[in-house]
């Protein structure tokens, strides 16, 4: 526990508020010469600026980008994480392929984007009005979701009808991986919705203080449901990206997104507390991650160091968030 | 009436529901013998040994309204690290794995004390670490355990119902038990988890407390992890997401309200047990796997939501509401 106060004058608190200031001003420096630094150690990496490595580079880290981005949406409204989001993403995938295979290439991406935001949005919604505890209901819907799925699907595996997919849905744009074209679109649209909507705004202000925003007449419920729909949109993207690139649906697809995406949401700088934070950070944070996860491979480590070096990332960035913002 | 009011208190609720799902499957068995057998209780008693003993490590933390996410990878590292070490001595492998549980679950109490931080972020940040430790040590394969002798002697069945692995989570229990009912420890943890301030007024050492919880969760995630991996004869990094679950569902099966405060370990022994009762109960009478899933899901929602501190809340306006309706 750090010393409470007991007599604060007006130029003690004062005084107080400066050195807060100056530390974070501090600590977003750091953090700017730290990302400058590796990104010059990544650039001088032998091979990375080869095309394949870049292209893979770029696919892989869509998939859990989207996740992240929607998982940024719940770390700012204040509900720290979400458990059951990498289970969506599987889930959405499966309901994706079913509805494609039955409605069309068209009918299946409606379908799958409106399954993935009413199953998260649903969870919002029990946070929202009754103040339900986050973890606690994620976790639970990651077991729902895991049993009911089990119930559907005796094989593990189910396959998209031939010629469902069109061969556009797995092409470039401009020489750009589709999927990477998507996740840069979701960024932008999220951050659009955070920093030019009376939502963002209203989200940041719940993620802050709860009572405060509830006093001054924002509606919370109302606000965390709607984080959690966005959240579930942008995930159900990822799923649905995950079975048209492989023609299949399975629930492995999205085990483990969740800590790589709140992986890439904490790297970005959003406070794991809420109240602050920005989509095209995470974007930068995913980015990152994968960088530094390509590098390690190139520089002939085995590819079980990427998941150590982004644990230890995730550490030193709550860390040095803490001494940042002086509490 | 009052036994009646006192079974579905807080207190003895978590014995009620055992008792409950007990009979309950023992009626959906229907004296076929498959249910009640001394081979069920042998069964339950290893899922007991699995999980409970991380059960009891993250209750604990939920008791003082902290979280202990790394509970899930220390788990799984432990297991690495013994079956890498101790192939030739055992106890090897076994002494380093709860040291390695022990030091991390003080290194991450005293970032969370020290700096003040949600435990959430700090135990997240220690979980993907170990994750990635167990990766690197077993470079992503499973991993054989080839003292194959210390595997048996773990599981061998004595008594009917018991085995080693699941002796050790008993005993383990009822000295936490003890220690928390009869010493001024298991006070101060409540008084932690009700007002952190006012126990810090009265004189509990907070801090150290804290510190010491987190400690015994690490010990406690290892010691199970340890014993699931010798027993198994293999260890595997994977396998995030099955042990949080369960955890999470026994500990507030448990009696542990999400708010703090509340609970003892005897509860949480209650509600892992019945976790596992309902596993190979439900195995016993032919039920299909998902069906535990399912039952674990909509006990974590149900409780989440009656525990939510703005339900009464709503409840009051959609009462309100319903009774203007009509006039409207």
């Amino acid at each position: 526990m750090t010393q409470y106060s007991t007599a604060g004058t007006d130029v003690a608190v004062r005084a107080g508020a400066r050195t807060r200031l100056d530390r974070a001003r501090l600590f977003a420096w750091l953090q700017t010469i730290g990302i400058v630094i590796l990104v010059a150690v990544i650039l001088a990496t032998p091979g990375f600026l080869a095309g394949p490595s870049i292209l893979a580079l770029l696919t892989t880290v869509s998939f859990i980008g989207c996740v992240a981005i929607g998982m940024t949406l719940i770390t700012i409204s204040g509900n720290i994480m979400s458990f059951a989001l990498g289970a969506t993403v599987g889930v959405t995938a499966m309901v994706f392929i079913l509805a494609a295979n039955w409605l069309g290439f068209g009918a299946g991406l409606l379908v799958g984007v409106i399954f993935g935001s009413l199953l998260t949005g649903l969870q919002g919604l029990l946070i929202g009005s009754v103040r339900a505890n986050p973890i606690i209901i994620s976790i639970a819907a990651l077991a729902l979701i895991y049993g009911v799925t089990q119930v559907f699907s005796e094989k593990g595996t189910i396959y998209a009808d031939q010629g469902t997919v069109p061969a556009l849905a797995k092409g470039k744009i401009a020489g750009v991986p589709i999927e990477f074209v998507v996740f840069l679109v979701s960024a932008v649209i999220a951050q659009f919705i955070l920093s030019a909507t009376r939502f963002g705004r209203n989200l940041f202000m719940v993620g802050s203080s709860f009572r405060a925003a509830e006093a001054v007449g924002v509606s919370t419920w109302r606000t965390i449901t709607g984080a959690y729909l966005w959240a579930g949109f942008f995930t159900s993207l990822a799923g649905i990206m995950l079975a048209i690139r492989y023609d299949s649906a399975n629930m492995d697809y999205g085990v483990a997104y969740d800590y790589d995406a709140i992986a890439a949401v904490l790297v970005g700088g959003t406070a794991i507390g809420g109240g602050s934070g920005s989509a095209l950070r995470t974007f930068a944070g995913a980015m990152v991650i994968a960088a530094v996860q390509v590098m390690l491979l190139l520089k002939g480590l085995r590819q079980e160091w990427q998941y150590l070096a982004a644990g230890l990332i995730v550490l030193a960035v709550i860390v040095l968030q803490a001494r940042g913002s002086g509490r | 009436m009052n036994t009646w009011r006192q079974l579905a208190g807080p207190h003895w609720r978590p014995f009620t529901v055992l008792a409950a799902c007990i009979l309950l499957l023992a009626a959906l068995d229907a004296g076929q013998g498959a249910f009640l057998s001394a081979a069920t209780a042998y069964s339950t008693l290893q899922i007991f040994a699995t999980v409970s003993l991380v059960t009891l490590g993250l209750g604990l933390t939920m008791m003082i309204r902290e979280f202990d996410l790394s509970v899930v990878g220390m788990y799984g590292m432990a297991g690495c690290i013994a079956v890498l070490t101790g192939t030739q001595h055992p106890w090897l492998g076994f002494f380093l794995a709860l040291a390695i549980g022990l030091a991390t679950g003080i290194a991450q109490g005293f970032i969370i004390v020290r700096l003040n931080l949600s435990s959430v972020g700090v135990t997240l940040g220690g979980l993907l670490v170990f994750v990635g430790i167990a990766f690197v040590l077993t470079e992503s394969r499973s991993l054989p355990y080839d003292n194959l002798a210390v595997a048996l002697l773990l599981n061998e069945r004595f008594g009917g119902i018991f085995s080693i692995r699941s002796m050790v989570a008993l005993v383990f229990f009822a000295s936490a038990a003890m220690i928390f009912a009869w010493t001024r420890l298991g006070r101060d943890i409540i008084a932690i988890g009700s007002d952190r301030r006012a126990a810090m007024t009265t004189g509990v050492k907070v801090d150290a407390l804290i510190i010491g919880i987190f400690a015994f969760s690490g010990l406690c995630a290892a010691l199970s992890g340890v014993l699931l991996s010798y027993s198994l004869a293999s260890a595997s990094p994977a396998g995030l997401s099955d042990v949080i679950a369960p955890a999470a569902a026994g500990a507030i099966l448990g009696g542990i309200s999400l708010g703090g405060g509340t609970g003892r370990p005897l509860g949480i022994a209650a509600g892992a047990l019945t976790l596992a009762v309902l596993r190979s109960g439900l195995n016993a009478v032919g039920a299909p796997p998902f069906v535990n899933d399912i039952a674990m899901g909509a006990v974590l929602l149900t409780v989440a939501v009656l525990d939510g501190p703005d339900l009464a809340r709503r409840l009051i306006v959609a009462r309100r509401l319903a009774r203007r309706s009509p006039a409207a």
